[in-house]
């Protein structure tokens, strides 16, 4: 295990602590709400207050992952997320098209949610309709997407952080910095198996040892997309939830750990690798956890 | 008259880059592909007339389409070296077979090299802390791209756009490290005023010189001064101004650099890369060179 040398941000989120030295905060655990046609609220319902509660029971912040892919949900998802999560939960808006993401953004805004939404995501694709909503209504927080399509090395996500790989104007920080969004969390991009995926993991340290910014990714997609696992059924759901351990061992501070039905399997094994960080951190670095740590619950 | 002349680009190209289509083949976890880029450049040029064409260049800007793939370089805003400089992996030679493969009949494939030179004044040197040194191992890796390119390619072209701020007395090795033993025909492309190392370039080891004619006229004069056997691709239209040069006005430049150089102008061709304009305007520029071109045989 390891400590930064530069400094390390601690985002607040809505009561959430995302970031700082490894040790410090619990992973963050972000879980996804995927629907396939119109959502099914009851299922919803049921496995946020399943996450929530292995959340209480392990120490690790959850955050629910909204992907909404059609806007004709729209209205009833956020109705859903106004009714439905406690009033100070933070929550993801996960969207792809650029159209949705604007009317996301104003609908929100209507709702008095921004302060409690982190935007997911800020990449290379940002439209300029995209950078004004962002201007007019802006979430407490957004995740950055590293994705360079010209190198998917490390030294290419850092580059599309820096300066947007000459894809865009700014830098994808500097883009974000000048929207207005004060507190910006690092997506490493993982890509599928053969794609250079094992960089989202390496990319971790160096993106918090560059920024000192909280940084994750999503690296259960990699297992997802993985042919090579099918040969092994029964391990895949295991090894999916244990790619995410990691996220926090390479220093990371959130897993984007894919459908929210895996919580029951993910909640576990980070809070177990997090209290064998912190016990080491600890005694090595001087880093004391933080009062909701996973490792406080140990000593209950 | 001289029907030998050639039309032809210097290297880059302008086109858009369609980022959201990027970020969907991540979202999907697709392949992503180049080729539509480097179609719509090669296209343009096709379309304009153009008998040389490159594969225009649409990955990066020049620096950093070699730098990305050299070992030894990191990539941030500018590129930093950071250990010896090696060649690894073929760095535009899979571009170049692309395009050849819907390259008409009767068209040639310019191979385009970023000049060791050039890549060496625009990194941040954190290894070698001697830019000879570094130059030359610049120049090593290039002439392994060069060994496969001349397999593909009609010419080979290197740019070196920094001679003309600094010429290090080294210059002639340098190049020469590059095109030895190479078989195919090589250019040299010098943009910026260069009339002050004129007997240098002269003496260069490559068989054709192009520099900015139309941007810097008073090149006419200072090649003038000098017996010029080399060959010469005039740069006839300007690439840092959106003015597109009418026909005549090309027609005008051409006949004056023929006074000059008679049948040593084997091209005419843009001052330099068509990268920063818009994409109408160096395909307009492209254009009216052609058809100036052919009213030059008239």
């Amino acid at each position: 295990m390891f400590s930064f040398t530069k400094e390390q941000q601690t985002l607040e989120i809505s009561g959430i602590h995302i970031g700082g030295q490894p040790g410090r905060n619990p992973t963050t655990l972000i879980g996804g709400l995927f629907f396939k046609g119109a959502p099914d609220y009851d299922f919803a319902e049921q496995h946020l207050q399943t996450m929530m509660h292995l959340s209480k029971k392990t120490g690790n912040p959850a955050i629910p992952d909204f992907f909404i892919k059609k806007e004709e949900y729209l209205q009833d998802i956020i109705t859903f997320i106004e009714t439905s999560l406690p009033r100070t939960q933070p929550f993801c808006v996960d969207i792809i098209d650029s159209s949705i993401k604007i009317k996301t953004l104003e609908l929100l805004h209507q709702k008095n949610l921004l302060d409690r939404t982190i935007y997911n995501s800020i990449h290379i694709g940002i439209t300029p309709q995209e950078r004004l909503a962002l201007q007019q209504h802006t979430p407490a927080a957004a995740i950055i997407v590293a994705f360079n399509p010209k190198d998917r090395s490390v030294d290419g996500k850092i580059e599309v952080l820096e300066n947007g790989a000459h894809l865009t104007d700014q830098g994808l920080l500097q883009i974000a910095h000048s929207l207005g969004i004060k507190k910006t969390l690092i997506d490493t991009a993982a890509l599928a198996p053969g794609e250079n995926s094992g960089a989202a993991i390496a990319a971790i340290p160096v993106i918090k040892e560059e920024y000192g910014l909280p940084t994750g990714c999503a690296i259960h997609n990699v297992v997802e997309k993985s042919k090579w696992l099918q040969q092994f059924p029964t391990a895949k759901k295991s090894v999916d939830a244990s790619s995410n351990a990691s996220i926090p061992l390479f220093g990371g501070d959130f897993a984007i750990f894919g459908p929210i039905e895996h919580a029951e399997n993910v909640f576990p094994i980070i809070a177990w690798y997090d209290i064998l960080i912190s016990e080491y951190t600890e005694n090595y670095f001087g880093v004391n956890p933080s009062d909701s740590h996973p490792r406080r619950k140990l000593f209950q | 008259m001289n029907t030998n002349l050639k039309t032809s680009v210097i290297g880059s190209y302008p086109v858009s880059v369609n980022t959201t289509d990027l970020m969907n083949s991540y979202f999907d976890q697709h392949d992503i592909s180049w080729n539509k880029y480097i179609d719509e450049a090669v296209h343009d040029m096709i379309t304009a007339g153009i008998t040389c064409i490159s594969d225009g260049q649409t990955r990066d800007p020049f620096i950093q389409i070699f730098t990305r793939k050299l070992k030894g370089c990191r990539i941030r805003d500018r590129t930093e070296i950071i250990d010896k400089i090696a060649y690894e992996n073929p760095i535009t030679i899979d571009d170049q077979r692309y395009v050849k493969t819907f390259l008409p009949k009767g068209k040639e494939l310019i191979g385009v090299l970023t000049g060791p030179y050039t890549l060496t004044k625009s990194c941040v040197d954190q290894f070698y802390h001697n830019e000879q040194e570094l130059a030359f191992d610049f120049a090593s890796a290039l002439k392994t791209e060069a060994q496969q390119l001349e397999h593909i390619v009609n010419f080979i072209s290197i740019d070196e756009p920094f001679f003309s701020n600094k010429y290090p007395e080294y210059a002639h090795e340098l190049i020469k490290t590059i095109t030895k033993d190479i078989s195919c025909p090589t250019r040299l492309h010098v943009c910026g005023d260069v009339s002050s190392i004129v007997p240098e370039l002269l003496d260069m080891p490559v068989d054709i010189l192009t520099h900015e004619f139309k941007a810097s006229p008073h090149l006419f004069n200072a090649f003038k001064e000098h017996d010029c056997k080399k060959k010469i691709c005039l740069g006839s239209v300007r690439s840092d101004d959106a003015r597109i040069e009418t026909v005549e006005e090309i027609v005008n430049h051409i006949q004056k650099g023929l006074r000059i150089f008679g049948e040593n102008i084997v091209q005419v061709s843009p001052d330099c890369g068509q990268r920063l304009l818009p994409r109408e305007i160096a395909f307009q520029k492209l254009q009216n060179l052609v058809m100036a071109r052919r009213r030059i045989d008239e």
